[in-house]
């Protein structure tokens, strides 16, 4: 090979780490339009596609932070759950003892906020100051907390007593000023996708430009090291854990609204599985010390994607999980990096 | 008669933008230990990639033992009986000596199934002593000292029967007592008939042990001397290498003295009234150390000492990286420091030794590493945003007043040489404005053109009044920079050497016997 070559490839390679994964969108998105043309580019499927998407992204979001961190987080589905039959409990009791609807849905949802916050420090608190590692303390708050959910609803449904107030959040949404539907409605951009992107552009704001950002890559990237440059390792590891029990609230919020009642059995399962699949299909490494939201968001929507596609093809969903994970280890595989 | 085993041939090697080795020719013997110097960047760890197959050449060959060979891969290397001690040490921490000497070529019974643990203590055995190093074959690795730690890795290079082996910077990490025990072993594989090459910063060194000197300046070999019949070692024209000469086909231009003129002033004999920092009876904790001393603003005092007599322990101690006992008084007032955090708020900032994995973060920018320890100052909106700008600012303004060499400060600090890498370890921490500055060993791995510029830093910073405490295993390095030299030994000062004796020539001398607890001078152990 001679010498020109082997620099264009390297240089391919870089790019193909830095840019892959919109790489990825790209194709996916153009063999999902040539495949089924107007199902897929139907304004209304991408609605409905990003609606559905919106709490595993938040989840993604968060689980991207605790990452860099060189952290994990299996908890955020039973965190997700956790919160919402906290939440929608106490809000169901303040309407049944009379408080106007409007209270009790917005006292059920900070409720539901702070109940993942609660817990999500718990996971911070294990890992700091009971010196678990990120791994095992989780895996003991997956159980843990979905446990305690179904003991709160007999492993049943809670279902909302709110008639529309809150279910109005997960259902609707913005519209967009001059489009309009085949119906002739106008087309709205849900809620929980506007918090979905909110969400994202503040932690990559945060990630980037703050001071507990520039932290977080440094605690990540080499603890030791932060430590001795003066950096609160363990005040900074407790607030990724919060920040990330914060977000499974407002996740637990947008997806218990969106069914309007909480399933303790359903509600969140498996979502830490496919948050962490788009945190690592977006490029953060699992090892810490590098990471972007932006490619986490990127990830979730081809992960939406994926199994939007294969619906709409009318691929049996037993086959979507294959195709899932053979697209999770074809990221890795790509971005697998030559920075060792 | 030594023959030319290894010999390669006009080899060249570019990397993106920089061409590393240029055209560079060498050969190396049996029988003898050839060192090769140069500045960092001037190309010998890229020649010792080739050597050992990490790299290949973009242009070059090689011959071994009079074939051509190409190396792909490091295995190619070792099978081929050439072997890296690398710098890094690559041990197994729970696996026992004798296990990590034969790691991968265990001895086994029943037909390569079991491992025969009493042949593989046996053959271990051999081999160290081989080298003359005597401890026990069961201690897990993890315990060893890093001078054990390497002799380990020296025996697992002769199980692999190893008639190259190769030495990079294998003294950046020893006391002068290990490295003297170690250079004896690397005369002892020369005597054997095995080719010794040899990297590293330490001049003295070089010219003491080595039959073979290649220098190499900016990628090319620019000078080589040969140990002759008469044991002098001196290049083709004659003349012999000594640090001078050396040092000046280094950096292509002469180096007038490298140590700064030193600063005096009254404060340099501080009482505890004046003194920056002071520390009674202090230690690490479960160390039993118990150590004394005061320095003066404006004083620079050098802590000399074997590695492990606890210089590090009681820096860490200070600055809050580990628990301590004892008294530790800071301008005069007591205090305690549970963190670093804490230290520097108080105007007391340690540079650590190991800059790798305690001093700097190598994936991220330099900038991000020159403001991770004063945040604070750069935050805008209540502490939560960096205004990047500013710090740009402050990092730009460091970069001019060091000259760190540094074309790109967004960009990993990991692509910078370690001077540079080293100047922002200080810059970073003179953000903070100390009070008092604990430099760990300022100059491992900094070459010796950057290594002057670090001195005249450190000795203009102290002429403006920081108190500086310089922990150097560099006897040369302590003396000629510090006004006031401290001998540890096992965790107490076992001397003292005033400002008046350190222009002495038996200076260095005196402080190797104090440092190793042969001399009767030795302040009685409390």
């Amino acid at each position: 090979m001679n010498p020109r070559t082997a620099k264009i490839l390297r240089a391919s390679q870089r790019a193909l780490e830095m840019w892959g994964v919109l790489v990825a969108f790209v194709i996916l998105f153009a063999v999902s339009t040539f495949n089924q043309g107007f199902d897929f580019l139907n304004p209304e499927n991408f609605r409905a596609m990003l609606n559905s998407n919106a709490p595993v992204g938040i989840l993604a979001v968060g689980m991207t932070l605790v990452i860099i961190s060189a952290g994990i987080d299996l908890s955020v589905g039973s965190m997700v759950v956790l919160a919402a039959a906290i939440g929608m409990t106490i809000m169901n009791s303040l309407i049944a003892s009379g408080t106007s609807e409007l209270n009790a849905v917005l006292l059920g949802g900070a409720v539901t906020i702070l109940a993942g916050t609660l817990a999500g420090t718990f996971n911070g608190v294990l890992v700091v100051f009971g010196r678990i590692a990120p791994f095992i303390a989780t895996l003991g708050g997956l159980a843990a907390f979905r446990s305690m959910s179904l003991a709160i609803a007999d492993a049943g449904e809670i279902r909302s007593q709110s008639a529309t107030m809150f279910s109005a959040l997960g259902r609707g949404g913005v519209a967009i000023p001059g489009l309009v539907n085949a119906a002739g409605k106008p087309l709205t951009i849900s809620y929980s996708t506007v918090i979905f992107f909110a969400v994202a552009i503040v932690a990559q704001w945060f990630l980037s430009r703050s001071r507990f950002g520039r932290q977080l890559v440094a605690v990540g990237a080499n603890e030791t090291a932060a430590r001795y440059a003066g950096i609160s390792v363990s005040w900074v590891r407790l607030r990724v854990y919060a920040i990330m029990g914060m977000l499974a609230g407002i996740a637990a919020l947008v997806q218990s609204s969106r069914m309007n009642s909480v399933s303790t059995a359903q509600l969140g399962l498996g979502s830490e599985l496919d948050a962490i699949a788009a945190v690592v299909i977006g490029g953060t490494t699992l090892r810490g010390g590098f990471g972007r939201v932006w490619g986490t968001v990127v990830g979730v929507l081809i992960l939406g994607m994926i199994t939007n596609i294969l619906t709409i093809s009318g691929v049996s969903p037993y086959w979507q999980g294959a195709v899932k994970g053979a697209v999770i280890v074809l990221a890795v595989l790509v971005q697998r990096s030559s920075r060792e | 008669m030594n023959r030319e085993i290894l010999v390669v041939n006009s080899v060249t090697v570019d990397y993106p933008g920089v061409r590393a080795l240029d055209s560079v020719s060498l050969a190396f013997r049996t029988g003898e230990i050839h060192a090769i110097v140069g500045e960092n960047g001037a190309g010998k760890s890229t020649m010792m990639k080739v050597l050992s197959g990490v790299i290949r050449p973009t242009s070059g060959s090689m011959m071994l033992k009079g074939t051509q060979r190409q190396f792909t891969r490091p295995s190619d290397a070792i099978r081929a009986g050439i072997s890296m001690v690398h710098q890094e040490l690559h041990l197994v921490g729970t696996l026992n000596v004798a296990e990590n000497v034969l790691l991968g070529r265990e001895p086994t019974r029943f037909f390569g199934v079991a491992v025969d643990q009493q042949q593989q203590r046996i053959r271990a055995g051999e081999l160290l002593q081989q080298l003359g190093g005597d401890f026990d074959l069961s201690t897990p690795a993890s315990d060893l000292s890093i001078a054990q730690q390497q002799f380990v890795e020296i025996a697992k290079c002769l199980a692999s029967d190893a008639r190259v082996l190769i030495f990079d910077e294998p003294t950046a990490v020893l006391g002068e007592v290990e490295a003297n025990r170690l250079f004896a072993v690397m005369r002892r594989l020369r005597d054997e008939g095995r080719c010794v090459i040899f990297i590293s910063h330490h001049l003295d060194e070089v010219i003491s042990v080595a039959d073979r000197i290649s220098v190499l300046r900016d990628g090319k070999l620019v000078q080589a001397f040969a140990r002759n019949t008469s044991g002098i070692v001196q290049s083709k024209d004659g003349s012999v290498a000594d640090e001078g000469r050396l040092a000046h086909a280094m950096v292509g231009h002469e180096l007038s003295s490298i140590y700064p003129e030193k600063f005096y002033s009254t404060s340099h004999y501080p009482n505890s009234k004046s003194a920056a920092i002071e520390l009674r009876n202090f230690g690490a904790k479960k160390k039993s150390h118990s150590i004394s001393f005061s320095v003066a603003p404006g004083e620079i005092l050098g802590i000399a000492g074997l590695v492990g007599s606890g210089r590090t322990e009681t820096a860490e101690a200070i600055v809050g990286i580990r628990p301590c006992e004892g008294v530790l008084l800071v301008e005069g007032r007591e205090i305690r420091f549970g963190n670093p955090r804490a230290a520097i708020r108080a105007g007391v900032a340690y540079v650590s030794e190991d800059r790798k994995n305690r001093g700097l973060h190598l994936t991220l920018s330099s900038i991000a590493n020159m403001m991770l320890p004063s945040l604070d100052k750069v935050s805008r909106i209540g502490g939560i945003m960096i205004d990047s700008q500013t710090e740009q600012r402050i990092s730009q303004d460091w970069i001019d007043t060091f000259q760190i060499r540094c074309a790109r400060p967004r960009h990993a600090i990991s692509s910078l040489s370690g001077g540079n890498q080293q100047k922002f370890s200080l810059a970073r921490w003179l953000e903070a404005r100390p009070k008092v500055l604990i430099i760990d060993e300022p100059t491992r791995g900094v070459d010796v053109g950057a290594r002057g510029e670090i001195y005249r830093i450190i000795a203009k910073l102290a002429r403006e009044g920081l108190a500086c405490i310089v922990i150097s295993s560099e006897l040369p390095e302590v003396i000629g920079l510090s006004h006031r030299v401290i001998v540890m030994r096992e965790g107490t000062i076992a001397g003292e050497i005033p400002c008046e004796r350190l222009a002495r020539k038996d200076c260095q001398e005196r402080i190797v016997r104090i440092a190793s607890g042969l001399s009767e001078e030795s302040s009685p152990r409390i």
